[in-house]
């Protein structure tokens, strides 16, 4: 550190004498930038240590409002996609995914990374009378873990993206545009009946 | 000789490179840099959070209402928190619950919510002081669905129907 201020000493000194003036001959001057870098260095390290790269994201989710009247939907436009906490016992617990088209039909297993698949298969399968005919219902057991719930949605994002780029495709024959894709997804409660049927459906898997 | 004649006494180096980078680094730091709130500041617990893919969507840094659910480290409870990021609306909620706040409660930012219905209080309170509210769900991945069920039916019933849960980026 002493180099820099030394050779600063030196060239005032220097400097002062007039007589000498003309045997010295200037190309330039050092400037001590020790003290700069030092506080320099210092804020550096605190916005280092301060700083978080990796900010949260969001994902969107909207509720229908409360509301007391039922509308009533064809069960070929309704996939439920059911989450069931099995309970082995000891401690032991896994979150299962069941599907089905309607409100009778068996109930299918399925797993996680599928449910993309499942999604873009199903909304943009010739079976709906319309496109944006199909309603997704996410049911979820309340002993579920929420981890898993967020996986699925996103899962369901990223299918969107595809279902819009299939819609893109197509043209409405009526208007002759492209057709607009509006995303009916609802998540709901397990009723009573439906918990049965999973805990049924769960046990003949089992035997299996 | 000019061995002999010449006596260092130090040496030189040329700092200006150094410099160029170091202040180069010091403005992209500073320029990044994001100062905790108030809320988070008091923070004394850890959410880890759910995983989701890559989006640009960000948390909103303005009028944001959070509703935390955390696993407490010493109980293992699950409990919830509130805050209100906007300090003009949080002191007009803070009011207009005086009764149901004690002194000290109305002195923080991050509200520990004892019961549900005090939650739904606050949501409501939270949209009648600023209508631009927006409504986050902090929840770590480890609990029961249950209770962000049951928060959701609370915001379903101050109205608050569209929201946000707060994820992570997948493999950060």
């Amino acid at each position: 550190m002493s180099g820099g201020g030394g050779a600063l000493g030196v060239e005032r000194s220097k400097r002062g004498k007039a007589s000498k003036r003309k045997k010295m001959k200037r190309v330039g001057f050092t400037l001590d930038m020790t003290p700069l870098v030092d506080i320099t260095f210092l804020l550096l390290t605190f916005f280092m240590f301060t700083t978080t790269m990796a900010a949260p994201q969001v994902m969107e989710m909207s509720i229908p409002p409360e509301s007391h009247e039922d509308v009533p939907v064809k069960a070929s436009q309704l996939l439920s996609l059911f989450v069931y906490h099995n309970d082995m016992g000891e401690g032991k617990a896994k979150d299962e995914l069941y599907w089905r088209i309607g409100g009778e039909d068996m109930l299918e297993a399925i797993k996680l990374k599928d449910v993309k698949e499942l999604s873009f298969k199903e909304n943009t399968s010739s079976r709906l009378e319309k496109p944006n005919d199909l309603i997704f219902a996410l049911k979820v057991d309340s002993d579920a873990n929420y981890g898993i719930v967020v996986n699925i949605l996103d899962e369901l994002n990223l299918a969107e993206s595809l279902i819009m780029e299939e819609f893109a495709k197509k043209t409405d024959p009526e208007t002759g545009k492209a057709i607009k894709r509006e995303r009916r997804f609802t998540i709901a409660k397990i009723t009573s009946e439906e918990m049965e049927e999973l805990q049924n459906t769960q046990a003949m898997g089992g035997e299996e | 000789m000019p061995k002999i004649k010449k006596k260092r006494v130090g040496f030189v180096v040329d700092m200006t490179p150094l410099v160029d980078i170091t202040f180069l680094l010091l403005t992209f730091f500073m320029f990044t840099a994001k100062f905790k709130t108030e809320a988070e500041n008091e923070q004394k617990f850890v959410v880890q959070r759910p995983e989701a893919s890559a989006d640009t969507s960000k948390v909103p840094e303005h009028n944001l209402a959070v509703i935390y659910v955390s696993i407490d480290s010493a109980s293992a409870d699950t409990v919830y928190h509130y805050a209100i990021s906007n300090e003009a609306d949080r002191a007009k909620v803070y009011t207009n619950m005086s009764d149901a706040l004690t002194p000290e409660q109305q002195e923080q930012a991050m509200l520990r919510v004892e019961n549900l219905d005090i939650l739904e209080t606050l949501i409501k309170n939270t949209r009648a002081a600023n209508t631009k509210t927006e409504f986050a769900l902090d929840a770590d991945h480890r609990i029961e669905f249950k209770w962000v069920e049951d928060a959701m039916e609370r915001l379903r019933r101050g109205r608050a129907t569209v929201f946000n849960y707060v994820t992570e980026k997948k493999g950060s």
